[in-house]
């Protein structure tokens, strides 16, 4: 008899139009890492708002350490000892990492908050889990990842025995994966169940012991980790083989559409200068912090640059302004596609209708019916899944909301397309439809540069690689001499 | 159970967006003529809407300001501004030697240029220093309080009476005419924020700037237009004031600003930005114009009458908050 400590039996939940949940049973047993994969839209979310009482199954149980339970809403479920830590983050900027802790449980001593033993434990509590900043450090100085690890503290800091990870890493550079693989081994050491949703399939293998793969609200495969291939996991996952990860396919390159010369930004970027071709993906790789964003939102007008010249089909243009850049024929895909990428609260066809609003008019004025005619091709031409185009961006999954992006870049017909972070956060079916996208655009003699983080992707994908370092431009590599050892090298060279 | 429940407060939500503002003003009408008939009088309804169709043109200015994610505080002195400077004007022209259709116009020109200067000077600090809600706060009140004291300077502090209200100008301020005004001013405003680039962009910009840049609008440029056309509406609505009252002070314009807000929030614009219409702040100018008349008929007094204006703001706003709350889910499923 194994020893489970969470058994969802049959759970079934149905949404209006849809059934997200079809008779899934998924079982975690006490002391593992179960990995929980699947693309986005497979019901991974659900499932886990169900554990967390966020939804109410419509059938099926929960049975928590063999006793059957109801949970209505988050706080009961902290109370029976499930710990969720999201993507999202809950952090109040302003304050700094002990407060933010220790905010439900302020320690008092003679009726006053006593910030001395408060910090002291905080600062160990971080210490021990190998966190190297300051437990008086304003979380609005700390870096994406370092939020991120502080969110993950704040869910440890609660004695819980099942914690579900909603694809922790997303945000987190190598070194502080290391920490948190560090910490998840230490808890499942101390017999504590920890469900990890992931879409980087390294990580599943290097941590979990079973794996559970859902695909459009049902359960595939749950089967012992070392038992199934990583190729086996993704054609579980999308459901057709995937002969090729990066379909890079080299198309004609025509002649120099950018040519950037010198660009600087005081303090940022220093002489960055490297040619564009038709046809092209360039790769910008480096770290985080290397200036690749920086270098982008210059030439697209978001920010002003202090030296330096761009030359866009042969003519020397000084760019001032986004609206200036997208009448250049430039389109920026940006890193934060929440932020800055889509208005979350509009719907599909106004996020995509905006760059190209021109296109739209019908006589001199929008015409709403046109406008909603081009996005319904757009979503139709990107395969973007929507129950309606009214939808509101922010009801939709990662790789659909970067979709949508892409569409309104699309709808603006750009030449140049910089990509920035483009399959961040995005899972791997959709990750696969945005190379092939690449690959089209390229192919009807678009150029794109395309910033990465993620080496494999960067080198799979790119005809040529410019490696920064440091707000400089290390070196460009070709196809051939683009090895991850040559790019690392060149990455950390300065 | 708690579905249905749930389902149930979402329908209700729903009928009180969708048709909340009209239901109000039917509500306040049918109370009102069980008590006062005579308040349902065609002359009744006229007087209403005549008397805040000022405070009607205004609060369009400001629901653009809103909606592009700012506001407008100076629209109170604007008003003061114009009124003054227009009654100088008429008092100074005579029959003799101004035809009433140049006079009108005249007035309309200078009323509307004056809020256009005033609402460019707030829009070009707002620009430079990409401002939002908190800095047009305080930009556009600095403004307020400048454009008072200039006011006050050119009428030293009197009220002063226009003594020349003839010919087309007087035909502002009585009959339908005023009313026309606004109509005329909301469908063109309307017709702009929905149909046109520009209109979309005022929406970006107060759902999300850095959105809007990051798609390539000028942010800069829609931000300055909103507010040049806010100030706009502020110039015509002080002339529309002298018109309508038959002089000017410098108190004019007093407390318009808060009138504005209060009616375009009720129209249901949040003042988070990034939403609203120019047709609901008409009707939450209508609600807002009914309802106090009504206690005024009913003989509630002034104090009484200004709690229910605050409980009015309040609703206003936990529908707001009730509202966004649900606007996201309830397409999601």
């Amino acid at each position: 008899m194994e020893d489970y400590i969470l058994e969802m039996h049959h759970i079934t939940k149905r949404f209006p139009g849809v059934v997200a949940l079809n008779d899934v049973s998924f079982k975690v047993k006490r002391g593992e890492i179960h990995a929980l994969v699947g693309e986005n839209g497979a019901g991974k979310s659900t499932l886990m708002k169900i554990l967390n009482g966020v939804y109410q199954t419509d059938e099926g149980d929960i049975v928590l350490n063999g006793q059957q339970t109801i949970i209505r809403n988050t706080t009961e479920a902290k109370a029976k000892g499930i710990g969720l830590v999201f993507q999202e983050f809950n952090l109040v900027n302003s304050l700094s990492v002990a407060e933010n802790l220790y905010i439900n449980r302020l320690t008092k001593r003679h009726g006053r908050i006593d910030w001395k033993t408060i910090y002291r434990e905080a600062q160990e509590f971080t210490d021990s889990l190998g966190f190297n900043f300051h437990a008086t450090d304003k979380i609005e100085h700390l870096s994406a990842a370092q939020k991120q690890l502080v969110e993950i503290a704040k869910v440890l800091l609660v004695k819980s025995d099942l914690i579900v990870m909603d694809e922790p890493t997303s945000s987190l550079t190598t070194t502080e994966t290391e920490i948190l693989f560090k910490i998840i081994r230490n808890l499942k050491r101390e017999g504590v169940s920890i469900v990890y949703i992931s879409h980087k399939l390294e990580e599943v293998f290097a941590l979990s012991d079973t794996t559970t793969i859902l695909r459009d609200g049902e359960v595939v495969d749950s089967a012992p980790t070392n038992t199934l291939t990583r190729d086996q996991i993704v054609e579980k996952m999308v459901g057709r083989s995937v002969d090729m990860e990066f379909p890079r396919k080299k198309c004609g390159i025509g002649e120099v559409v950018l040519k950037v010369n010198n660009i600087t930004r005081n303090g940022l970027i220093e002489d960055i200068s490297f040619e564009l071709h038709k046809g092209e993906i360039l790769g910008f790789a480096g770290l985080i912090g290397s200036g690749r964003t920086e270098v982008a939102e210059a030439i697209f007008g978001a920010e002003a640059y202090d030296r330096g010249t761009i030359e866009i089909n042969g003519k020397k243009i000084a760019i001032h302004s986004t609206h200036q850049a997208k009448e250049e024929s430039l389109g920026l895909l940006p890193e934060d596609r929440k932020e800055t990428g889509l208005v979350l609260a509009y719907n599909l066809i106004w996020n995509i209708s905006i760059t190209n609003l021109d296109k739209t008019k019908k006589k001199r004025f929008i015409s709403e019916k046109k406008e909603a005619q081009f996005a319904q091709e757009l979503s139709k031409e990107l395969n973007i899944k929507t129950p309606s185009l009214k939808q509101y961006a922010v009801n939709l999954s990662g790789g659909n909301q970067q979709k949508v992006v892409f569409a309104k870049w699309l709808f603006s017909d750009v030449d140049i397309l910089i990509l920035d972070e483009p399959t961040r956060g995005i899972d791997v079916g959709a990750k696969y439809e945005i190379y092939q996208l690449m690959n089209r655009l390229a192919e009807q003699g678009k150029a794109i540069i395309m910033i990465s983080s993620e080496l494999p992707e960067v080198i799979g994908m790119s005809d040529r690689l410019v490696v920064l370092s440091g707000g400089e431009k290390m070196g460009e590599l070709s196809r051939e001499e683009a090895t991850p050892e040559a790019v690392m090298s060149l990455a950390v060279s300065n | 159970m708690e579905n249905n429940t749930i389902v149930l407060r979402k329908k209700v939500v729903g009928v009180l967006r969708e048709w909340g503002l009209i239901l109000a003003i039917i509500v306040i009408t049918i109370i009102a003529t069980i008590i006062r008939p005579a308040f349902l009088s065609g002359t009744n309804m006229l007087n209403i809407l005549r008397a805040y169709s000022t405070i009607g043109i205004a609060s369009f200015g400001m629901a653009y300001a809103v909606i592009a994610g700012g506001m407008d505080l100076s629209i109170g002195s604007t008003i003061s501004l114009t009124a003054v400077i227009t009654m100088l004007i008429v008092n100074n022209m005579t029959v003799a030697t101004v035809a009433p259709a140049t006079a009108a116009l005249l007035v309309l020109l200078v009323g509307i240029g004056i809020g256009a200067a005033i609402g460019a000077i707030n829009g070009s600090i707002m620009a430079a220093v990409n401002g939002k809600l908190a800095e047009s706060f305080i930009i556009t009140y600095a403004m307020q309080i400048v454009i008072g004291a200039v006011a006050q300077a050119i009428v030293r502090g009197n009220f002063q009476a226009a003594q020349y209200r003839s010919g087309l100008f007087k035909e502002f301020g009585i009959g339908i005419v005023p009313v026309l005004f606004m109509i005329i001013v909301a469908i063109i405003m309307q017709f702009l924020l929905v149909k046109t680039k520009f209109g979309r962009s005022l929406y970006f910009l107060g759902a999300n700037m850095g959105a809007a840049k990051m798609a390539g609008l000028k942010v800069k440029q829609v931000r300055f237009i909103a507010h040049m056309i806010c100030g706009m509406c502020a110039g015509l609505a002080g002339v529309i004031v002298v018109a309508r009252v038959g002089s000017a002070s410098v108190l004019q314009g007093q407390n318009y600003e808060l009138d504005a807000l209060v009616c375009v929030s009720i129209g249901g614009t949040s003042l988070d930005g990034g939403s609203g219409s120019i047709m609901r702040t008409l009707l939450g100018v209508m609600v807002v114009g009914f309802m106090m008349t009504a206690l005024n008929i009913l003989g509630v007094q002034s104090n009484a009458q200004l709690i229910v204006r605050g409980a009015i703001i309040v609703l206003a706003v936990a529908l707001d908050v009730l509202n966004k709350s649900m606007k996201f889910r309830e397409v999601a499923q």
